[in-house]
């Protein structure tokens, strides 16, 4: 009957669930909470409050790792609201939208095919498109957080394609 | 009679001090512990309390507490080897008995 | 009379109480211990003055092994039964030890775990065992210098190691008889050793070429946490690389050209390593070739010619962990050196040239990261109570499952700071299904069969349900050391599936206890009164600390728990009292289970006195 940790991710770090978080401010409260869990802190203790500590700060970690990544907080603070994003099965998406993903998609495999600095240069510019695509969307999201749950779902789902996107683009960088 | 510390403890405080970043010298004292009855502290200070006394030897300012004073007049603290373990040493004259691992004693 | 040490004020600590504690660098060329005495950390030199234990072992049909510099002088007279650089062995399978086997003059013989197993006249032995008798020789010079037992150590390994690769270096320490607090990586110790951990805000790049192993690494420290941000490199690619080149020069200059025996090998290889290491200060040296007459000259530029292309391939991992770390150079603030290879001047104009700055290389490269060990493992055994440090660390390399078709599903990207844990739900695809097998794989290839291969799980004990009505949730946990641990449950019925660990080149929990068995047995100092001992630290280590607890948070019991622990430090308290260290050991373990939620109240517990306090915090001007 062990006592649980806040189950909220907001609440583990004390702060109010919203979509703007001050991510200097996060980090902070991260460390202080992980100094406390540490399983360094219980290296002189017994097995079983080793044990816990390692399962205690894992759950910080996973908690910062959400918070922190604007994509994830968006998904978390929707799941919060009993709305999941993850369902494979539901493909309803604005046609425009999956139209100009298709002409982007296009772009990267025609890129893929050129060689050297121009292979590179090709593939930032498609990066920089992508990012600031991302981060209009992000905005939207915000908006629509406030009074429009339904769109706020939609857009994480637009988002959690471009992520996948910039994703790939930054693996055929490296392979550069 | 005054606390003292040889040439080599001295030597080997003041590195300790410099390595450590800080201090304002070395605390000796005694607690009452261990199966004889009694132990040695042995610490840095780095602040004296008001009641301490202070002694200064070969350099280095040495903190006693007036109690643990009675048991410790007149000891030299030394520094050296035995075999390859090494560390410091107190010849304290008030000592009567002590306890087989030699870290506590009896007075 | 006893030597005493200078404590931190108000920390003398109580006699027979002192918590010993020490640093191991276990290398693939030496090894090194280190302790922290009187607030400075230094190495241990043995009775002849040497810090450095290479990490040779002989053996022997009749008498014990021996370790270090008397079995390096045996390697070109003996070579099938001495045996060097084992780390390079360490986790690893056959088939990658074929891989680099053409440098190796050992003898194996395949086990029915795939762990490798070297012959030798004084028996088969595995990486696991060599290591622990190099781990033994290093405990008992640190318990003769510190006049006790080591209560704990903490052991650097390369941050690039892999799961299977720690679990080998903590099973050594296991049956070398050492509590390993932490396994901590090499580049973090060498930060800490550096002191980086008292600057302010700042990024600092680790560049380690050791013996057997190159690592780079990015860590960031903020408030005093250092988080190691990305790292990378080659866990076959070091000094030992550069004396094979130096090596296979010197045979394309020999008359005749006959393959040379292992014998031969290891005579070249140690000439190489010598001149090498002379020409750190000298441009040139004669090499004489023994039983030739021949003798060359090798010159620093020679030098140079012959391992630029091995620095050169340090420098692709070099631009990788700036590039995962999101970084650009000038945003490094310092560089830091390790690894006795970087004592060349070459290594040191490279790595300037390449990060723009010159390295920092004050403490000596061989011992630098044993010295961050130690001062870890002083503060992690207690002896430390404020100190601010707080480490955390990455998982190197990405951890998957497993799919149908062979596709890996990665579940843990790398460079995720541990310890992290993550489920995931497996559904029974066949009616009344009561086993799943996952097979769990590290790396960053698509395919399982590019990545290594961790572990086969076998779940077990799952309730029959038709196909697709029996929903596992798998939690995989990765611990401060970076190792992995899986738990199950079925969700329908809530029950706690059996988790079945087949280590793909491990060794398995009883391999370990018939080794820990046979090096007893094998020992030749007082087995029974050293084991006596060691339980005896264990449990009071577990009665100082429940007591603690128990003073600490009274009010965290439930009715009718303190009686039932109470009970059983009494157990263990009498039992302590008594010779016998299996019952010793037993009554650790009901102590340990008893007090399970109590631990779990208090570190939660814990964790809400911290929020409360930032919250309080918080209003504060």
């Amino acid at each position: 009957m062990s006592v649980k940790l806040p189950d909220d991710y907001f609440a583990l770090f004390n702060l109010q669930p919203v979509f703007d978080v001050n991510l200097t401010d996060l980090a902070t409260r991260y460390r202080a909470l992980q100094r406390d869990v540490h399983p360094d802190r219980f290296a002189n203790c017994s097995d079983a409050e080793r044990r816990h500590a390692v399962q205690r700060a894992a759950e910080v970690n996973d908690a910062f790792q959400t918070l922190k990544d604007p994509l994830r907080r968006a998904r978390y603070l929707l799941a919060l609201k009993g709305i999941e994003t993850d369902d494979e099965t539901d493909t309803v998406m604005d046609p425009e939208f999956l139209m100009r993903q298709m002409d982007l998609r296009e772009e990267l495999e025609q890129v893929r095919t050129q060689q050297g600095r121009d292979r590179a240069n090709a593939l930032d510019h498609l990066r920089r498109d992508l990012v600031s695509q991302f981060d209009d969307k992000m905005n939207t999201f915000r908006n629509a957080f406030i009074d429009d749950l339904a769109r706020a779902r939609v857009v994480v789902r637009e988002l959690q394609f471009l992520r996948k996107f910039l994703d790939e683009i930054g693996c055929a960088l490296e392979d550069t | 009679m005054p606390i003292t510390l040889t040439e080599v403890a001295a030597e080997r405080v003041q590195r300790f001090l410099k390595g450590r970043g800080k201090g304002e010298g070395l605390r000796l004292g005694v607690r009452s512990t261990g199966c004889s009855g009694k132990a040695y502290v042995l610490e840095f200070v780095d602040q004296a309390n008001p009641e301490d006394l202070v002694f200064e030897s070969q350099g280095v300012r040495v903190f006693v507490d007036p109690k643990s004073l009675v048991y410790l007049d007149g000891t030299e603290l030394d520094y050296g080897k035995e075999g390859l373990n090494e560390g410091f040493r107190f010849n304290n004259p008030n000592v009567k008995g002590q306890c087989g691992c030699g870290e506590s004693f009896s007075v | 009379m006893a030597l005493l040490q200078i404590s931190e004020p108000g920390r003398s600590d109580v006699p027979h109480e002192r918590r010993l504690a020490a640093g191991i660098d276990l290398g693939t060329t030496n090894s090194l211990i280190a302790t922290v005495r009187s607030g400075i950390a230094e190495t241990l030199p043995d009775a002849a003055g040497n810090h450095l234990l290479p990490s040779v072992v002989r053996y022997f049909p009749d008498r014990p092994p021996v370790v270090g510099i008397e079995a390096i002088e045996a390697a070109v007279v003996d070579p099938l039964n001495t045996i060097a650089s084992v780390k390079r062995l360490m986790g690893r399978g056959i088939a990658d030890i074929q891989r680099i086997g053409n440098r190796l003059p050992y003898e194996f013989d395949e086990g029915d775990t795939g762990v490798p197993r070297i012959r030798t006249s004084g028996g088969v032995r595995t990486p696991v065992e060599v290591s622990a008798d190099i781990l033994r020789v290093l405990k008992d010079r640190a318990e003769a210098a510190l006049g006790g037992l080591l209560t704990g150590v903490v052991i650097t390994v390369p941050a690039y190691f892999d799961d299977a690769q720690r679990q080998a270096t903590k099973d050594a320490a296991r049956l070398a008889g050492l509590k390993v607090f932490r396994l901590l990586n090499e580049p973090t110790a060498a930060a800490v050793a550096y002191g980086l951990d008292r600057k302010t805000e700042s990024v600092f790049v680790v560049y380690d070429l050791g013996g057997g192993t190159f690592d780079v690494s990015v860590l960031r420290l903020t408030q005093g946490v250092f988080e190691v941000m990305a790292t990378a490199g080659d866990s076959a690619l070091g000094g030992d690389d550069m004396d094979a080149t130096i090596a296979r020069w010197l045979l394309e200059g020999r008359a005749g050209s006959v393959d040379p025996g292992p014998g031969e090998v290891r005579g070249l290889l140690r000439v190489a390593r010598q001149a090498r290491e002379r020409l750190t200060l000298e441009e040139a040296v004669e090499i004489r070739l023994e039983g030739t007459g021949v003798t060359r000259t090798l010159t620093r530029h020679e030098l140079n010619t012959l391992i630029d292309p091995l620095i050169e391939r340090t420098l692709g991992p070099c631009r990788r962990v700036l590039r995962d770390a999101g970084l650009v150079l000038p945003q490094i603030a310092e560089v830091v050196v390790v690894g006795g290879a970087t004592r060349m001047p070459r290594v040191r104009e490279k790595v300037a040239e390449f990060f723009g700055r010159p390295p920092l290389t004050d403490i000596d490269p061989d011992r630098v990261v044993a010295i961050g060990a130690a001062l870890q493992a002083d503060v992690l055994a207690g002896n430390k109570p404020d100190a601010e440090m707080l480490l955390l660390d990455v998982i190197p390399l990405s951890l998957g499952i497993e799919m149908m078709g062979g596709l890996v599903e990665r579940l843990i990207p790398r460079n995720s700071t541990i310890p992290v844990a993550k489920a995931q739900e497996f559904t029974t695809f066949k009616d009344g299904q009561v086993a799943m097998a996952i097979h769990v794989v590290q790396g960053e290839r698509e395919l399982a069969s590019d990545c290594r291969s961790l572990a086969r799980f076998e779940l077990r004990g799952i309730p029959p349900l038709p196909a697709g009505a029996g929903r596992v949730r798998v939690t995989f946990q990765v611990d401060a050391d970076g190792l992995l641990s899986v738990s199950a449950r079925e969700l329908t019925t809530g029950i706690e599936s059996q988790v079945v660990v087949k280590p793909s080149y491990g060794l398995t929990d009883d391999e370990i206890e018939r080794m820990l068995r046979e090096s007893l047995e094998f020992a030749h100092e007082d087995v029974a009164a050293r084991t006596l001992r060691e339980q005896q630290v264990a449990a009071d280590r577990l009665l100082q600390a429940v007591a603690a607890a128990l003073v600490a948070d009274l009010d965290l019991l439930v009715p009718g728990e303190r009686e039932t622990i109470e009970h059983a430090m009494g157990a263990l308290t009498q039992a302590r009292a008594q010779t016998d260290p299996e019952a010793i050991r037993k009554a650790i373990a009901v102590l340990d289970r008893v007090t399970q939620g109590f631990a779990a109240r208090r570190m939660d517990a814990g964790v809400r006195r911290a929020v409360a306090g930032r919250h309080v915090e918080e209003f504060e001007p």
